[in-house]
């Protein structure tokens, strides 16, 4: 099972997540923006992944520069971003190398699918 | 006659003048120190339809209706005898008697022979009429195009084919603060700080005359002095003065600040509107994720469902804002990102039930589009309930135009259509929505024929074409 570090400012979509994640059994860290996304990658503790909203408060797209930040600090990391508005060329564009974005509304299974196929060993 | 002119010293003709004179196409006189005509060559008698006898012996300023009296050529002539100054291009314009209107340029240099101080003065006539004329018409065309240029509210530059500025319009002189003469002569990429100094402008610039490839909206974002930052639009394209061979380039800055910042506003507005839709559609997701996980075994299915409905409805914001053209919904899209979501929220990683899309490209009311994707999402959810106990099969959505009508097909190559049986009453809901969307959308269901195997549901609905594309 994985530590999968969690951003999203929503609070109850955040929880219905780790509720999800955590009932698969992996550990979950907890942020609600960048700042808290970037103190998480910066403390001295193991994080397989990132699963981050974009738009994070006021940042449109916070998580693609939170995304960004965390792969210079933890090249090995794994991320999956989530959004509620419509993927762009613009925001693919801003996507870090190899990653996949799942769309709100996202269901259990839908959540659990790409949490596998992020979590995958890579070939 | 220029041999009885010009003689030798001994009386011998030791140079024959009037041949050269007679080569000369230029209308040529001889003339003495009292600019008495002694000589004349065929061209003169040509250009200006006279005779010998209406020259020969007659003084300069005598000749025709004395269109050569003029009092500034006078003092000219008489510093070319006296003092040997030539006489360089002195124009005359006159309506001549016998050929109408015409523009000489006049020039005379002395001749001196050795031993002879007296000399002789040779008066050349050069017809300039057509280049005069060419060079008027030119001239007033030019008049004529600036004063369109200053009329046009968007800036623009006329350019040369080596890219130097010809003229600028007054909106483009006031916009960027400069003068007409700042900006003569200078390349484009000069101008300004250098603003449009941008390589993939000059690429497409370079295209512009040789290969006569205009280009439009070359979007251009930049801080200019005094105006602060500015969005232009850069248009181009060759013109052609009439009766001109050289090209030239109209290059046009429409400034689109406003509505790009306009449009920008709009989409941060979609964009949060998106955002906050999208987030309570999860909350709504979740809260049934939660009840799923309390409830038994056989309402799950239901719940899953729901969680589908719910999705095919948010892929309408998405298209909606990621549309070009407005509110329209194209069909395709709808049903691909319809069937996409359907697959990872139906079947199982690895499934082997696939979902295709046949879809022509039509645009649909957007008002109908939420019932008609939830009529969708109903026919294949059925489809992938039922029609495959094995866990294998193919399911397509297919969509055409049928006259004024949309004719939507959910076939599948599954076990077909089973008795309903008490133990289903509760699966019914899937049908009795078919039912409901279909009476809402107007549309009517036509009879399935006996097909084996599987299931295929037509079902023809009017007025769901969009209005304005149909």
């Amino acid at each position: 099972m994985a530590v999968i570090l969690v951003v999203e400012d929503d609070v109850f979509i955040r929880e219905i997540a780790e509720f999800m994640l955590l009932d698969w059994g992996h550990e979950i860290l907890s942020a609600s923006d960048v700042d808290e996304g970037l103190q998480q990658l910066r403390r001295p503790q193991h994080i397989d992944a990132l699963f981050t909203d974009i738009y994070l408060k006021s940042a449109v797209l916070g998580g693609c520069e939170l995304a960004r930040q965390a792969i210079s600090l933890r090249p090995e990391l794994r991320v999956l971003y989530t959004t509620g508005n419509a993927i762009t060329d613009a925001m693919k564009s801003m996507f870090v190398a190899g990653t996949e974005c799942l769309r709100k509304p996202y269901s259990e299974r839908q959540l659990q699918n790409s949490v596998e196929h992020l979590l995958a060993p890579q070939s | 006659m220029m041999s009885d002119l010009l003689p030798g010293r001994n009386g011998q003709r030791d140079l024959d003048a009037s041949d050269i004179v007679e080569i000369v196409p230029s209308a040529l006189l001889i003339l003495d120190g009292n600019l008495n005509i002694i000589s004349a060559n065929g061209a003169f008698y040509h250009d200006f339809r006279t005779s010998p006898e209406n020259t020969l012996g007659r003084q300069l300023y005598e000749l025709g209706s004395r269109q050569w009296d003029i009092p500034a050529l006078h003092g000219l002539l008489e510093d070319v005898i006296r003092l040997g100054t030539p006489l360089v291009g002195f124009e005359v314009a006159h309506e001549f008697p016998a050929v109408g209107r015409r523009t000489i340029l006049l020039s005379a240099r002395k001749v001196l022979r050795p031993g002879d101080q007296t000399g002789f003065v040779v008066l050349a006539f050069e017809d300039v009429s057509t280049e005069r004329a060419a060079r008027e018409d030119s001239r007033r065309n030019w008049q004529l195009t600036q004063s369109i240029v200053d009329t046009i509210r968007d800036p623009l530059v006329v350019l040369e084919q080596d890219m130097t500025v010809v003229t600028a319009s007054k909106a483009f002189l006031t916009m960027f603060g400069i003068t007409q003469e700042d900006a003569r002569g200078r390349r484009v990429s000069e101008l300004g700080q250098h603003q449009w100094d941008v390589p993939a402008l000059r690429h497409l610039m370079e295209k512009v005359l040789p290969e006569n490839k205009p280009f439009d909206s070359f979007e251009i974002e930049d801080d200019f002095p005094n105006l602060g930052r500015r969005i232009f639009n850069l248009n181009a394209r060759k013109i052609t003065q009439p009766g001109n061979h050289s090209h030239r380039m109209l290059l046009v800055f429409e400034d689109v600040t406003d509505r790009k910042q306009r449009e920008r506003d709009a989409l941060l507005l979609t964009n949060e509107i998106s955002h906050r839709i999208k987030n309570n559609l999860q909350i709504i997701v979740g809260l049934i994720a939660f009840e799923a996980k309390q409830t038994a075994a056989p309402c799950v299915q239901g719940y899953r469902a729901m969680q589908s409905r719910i999705a095919a409805i948010a892929q309408l914001y998405d298209l909606i804002s990621q549309s070009s053209r407005g509110s329209t919904i194209a069909v395709d899209d709808y049903l691909r990102e319809i069937a996409k979501t359907m697959s990872s929220s139906l079947l199982a990683p690895g499934s082997d039930i696939t979902i295709e899309v046949r879809a022509a490209a039509l645009e649909i009311d957007p008002d109908r589009a939420v019932p008609f994707g939830l009529l969708v999402n109903e026919l294949a959810t059925n489809a992938i309930k039922h029609a495959f106990p094995g866990g294998a099969g193919h399911v397509i959505l297919s969509v055409r135009r049928s006259g004024d009508q949309v004719e939507l097909t959910v076939a599948d190559n599954g076990i077909g259509m089973q008795p309903k049986s008490a133990a289903e009453v509760p699966e019914k809901r899937g049908s009795d929505y078919v039912a409901i969307f279909v009476r809402q959308l107007g549309g009517t269901i036509v009879p399935a024929s006996n097909r084996e195997p599987g299931t295929v549901v037509t079902i023809l609905l009017p007025g769901l074409l969009d209005r304005r594309a149909a």
